[in-house]
This record gives structure tokens, C-alpha cells and sequence, in this order.
């Protein structure tokens, strides 16, 4: 009698628990037909910052009076002027090797620096140019194969000596991306005067153009 | 006495078999899935992807891009959040992958005003 009671015991035992196996095999059945598949992942970045000055510098200026020139690649000056028919543009970049930044980095921030050290009433204009040229080469003939964009990317007034900034976000941010940075067109669309700004060949340092690159990557 | 042993016996493989079933249905055997509470790795891709970012003249993130995204992915939403340096979510924006061969690129736009200097890390998910 004793013992039957003990067997019952352990069925009824055996029974719950394969009552309360049921219940789960339910719940995961559940589980499978309702819930959402997932694949998440972080990807973290690393910031840093790489400044640029005239010796990643490169930059000329072509004239409309001398339009085979490549005096301008020398020069300590760039020339900016809107006269008609004696136009000079300027031309600035940096290399950007040395910040060893992969085509899948971006910049944060971007900031070009230039000094005015002849002074006029014009507004000098930044275009962004995405077409290789070289300051020893680039005539005012050879500025029509490049590929210039047709947005000022910013402006700055020369009608003071002393350094100008311009943001530039936008264009080197792009030009990461794109593996080479060509720099910007300079020229005056507004006013009547000749100015000039410091080249990277400039005896003064800080008469040179240079940039802060915040980046990430 | 050697019934009621029998049944005992066969109950109680009755219940470790269940258990068995319901474990491997929280698996997902036979699917490919792992199981983690109501979410499982999605089949599509087991690999993070590429993930790079455009900004305005101002600096604020304009767009996201995701390359790489495995055409198994399609139809899929994949998520994206800016995180700052304490991981807190700056911005968050998700599409549906769409068909393409080959890898796909998924463009998210619409982050609002989030300055790329603040942003320290991608947080990306694809869901079913």
C-alpha cells in the first residue's frame, strides 16, 4: 500500500513535468513564428586631426593677359584680378597623403586659411575643383580642361590685408572620398581692384596658406 | 509495481524529449538562426558592413551610406544611429534595403542637425 502510494507520487511528479516540457515546446514554437531577426554591430571612429601648411601646399595663378604663362607656379604672390580682359585667378591645394586617411573617412571640419597682402575692394571667391593640375603646368589656356565647380563654396573679402578663413567642409570631405584633394579657384566676383595673397613660396611663413583638417576615420 | 515502474520511465522521457524540442526550438535548428530572446541573427549577412557618412559645408551629417549590403538582404530594414562618445543617440534613421546585384548600397538621409565632429560611432542593425 506504502509503495503504490510512492509510485503514484512519482508519476504524478513525472507527469507535471512533462506537463511544464509541453508549456515550453508551445513557448518556443511561439518564439520562432513571432519574433524578429536581428543582425546588429557598432562601428566605432576614430577622430584625429591633420593640419596642412605650405609644405603640402601647392598653388599658382594664371593670367588672362599671359594665357600661356606658368609663371604664376613660382610666384611668392597670387595674383587675383577682375580686370576685363586681364583676369587672374588664383589656384590653391594640398596633399593630403600624409594624413593617410582611407576613402572611407570624412572630414569633421575643414578650414582654409589664406593672408591678403595687397588689398582691394573685391570679393574673392572660393570654386571647388575636382581635376588634377599642377602650379608647374596650369596656364590660363589649360584652366578651361579643368573641371571647376560652379557654387562658391565660400567667399572672403580682400578689401583688408591679414588673414581671411573660409570653411570647407563640404569639398575636402569629398575629396577624402574621393582619394585626392584639388583644391579651389580663386578669383574676384565682385569689385575692381588687383590683390594678391601669400604663396606657399612666400619667405614669410605665415603669409603661407595652409588648413585645419579635423577628420575621422 | 513493474507497470506503474514502466510508466515512470516513459513519462519521464516524455519530459526530457520536450525539453529537448523546446531548447532546439529556441535555437532555430534547421533555420540557421541563433536564438537570443525574441531576436535571432539575421541569415542575410554575418559580417559589419561599410559604413561611411557625407556632410554640409556646416559640418552636420547629410547622409549615411552603407555599402556591401548582400543582395540576400533585400527587403530587410537596416537602422542606423549616430552615437556621441558616451554611445547616447544623437540621430536615427532606417530604410528598407531594396533589391540589386551584387552588394547594395543603402543611402539614409533625414538625420537632422547632427554635427559629424560629435558623432563617435555607427550603430546598425538589419531586421526581417
Amino acid at each position: 500500500m506504502r509503495r503504490s502510494l510512492l509510485i503514484s507520487q512519482r508519476l504524478l511528479i513525472a507527469v507535471v513535468v512533462a506537463t511544464i516540457a509541453s508549456v515550453g515546446v508551445a513557448y518556443g514554437a511561439s518564439l520562432g513564428l513571432g519574433s524578429k531577426k536581428l543582425h546588429a554591430w557598432n562601428q566605432t571612429l576614430t577622430k584625429g586631426t591633420c593640419n596642412q601648411t605650405s609644405t603640402t601646399a601647392d598653388d599658382t595663378y594664371v593670367q588672362q593677359a599671359l594665357p600661356t604663362s606658368t609663371t604664376g607656379g613660382a610666384a611668392t604672390t597670387l595674383t587675383i584680378s577682375p580686370v576685363a580682359a586681364a583676369q587672374d585667378y588664383a589656384f590653391i591645394r594640398f596633399n593630403l597623403s600624409g594624413c593617410s586617411l582611407p576613402t572611407t573617412a570624412g572630414a569633421d571640419s575643414a578650414v582654409l586659411t589664406v593672408r591678403v597682402t595687397t588689398s582691394g575692394n573685391d570679393t574673392i571667391s572660393l570654386f571647388p575643383v575636382t581635376s588634377s593640375w599642377s602650379s608647374s603646368t596650369l596656364t590660363w589656356n589649360g584652366v578651361s580642361g579643368l573641371t571647376i565647380g560652379s557654387t562658391a563654396t565660400g567667399t572672403f573679402s580682400a578689401s583688408t590685408t591679414g588673414n581671411k578663413t573660409v570653411t570647407v567642409t563640404a569639398d575636402v570631405d569629398a575629396a577624402i572620398k574621393a582619394g585626392t584633394l584639388w583644391g579651389w579657384e580663386l578669383r574676384a566676383t565682385s569689385g575692381t581692384a588687383i590683390v594678391a595673397i601669400g604663396a606657399a613660396e612666400n619667405a614669410t611663413s605665415t603669409n603661407r596658406p595652409s588648413m585645419t583638417l579635423n577628420y575621422e576615420k | 509495481m513493474k507497470r506503474l515502474t514502466n510508466i515512470f520511465g516513459v513519462a519521464l522521457t516524455a519530459a526530457l524529449l520536450s525539453v529537448g524540442v523546446a531548447s532546439a526550438a529556441s535555437l532555430g535548428l534547421g533555420t540557421g538562426k541563433l536564438g537570443a530572446g525574441s531576436a535571432t541573427v539575421s541569415g542575410c549577412t554575418s559580417s559589419s558592413l561599410t559604413t561611411t557618412r557625407n556632410v554640409d559645408n556646416s559640418g552636420n551629417v547629410t547622409q549615411v551610406n552603407v555599402t556591401g549590403v548582400p543582395q540576400a538582404c533585400a527587403a530587410e530594414t537596416l537602422a542606423v544611429t549616430l552615437q556621441n562618445s558616451t554611445n547616447t543617440s544623437l540621430g536615427a534613421v532606417s530604410a528598407v534595403v531594396g533589391t540589386c546585384s551584387g552588394g547594395c548600397t543603402v543611402t539614409l538621409t533625414g538625420f537632422g542637425s547632427v554635427s559629424a565632429a560629435n558623432v563617435n560611432a555607427y550603430a546598425l542593425s538589419l531586421t526581417q
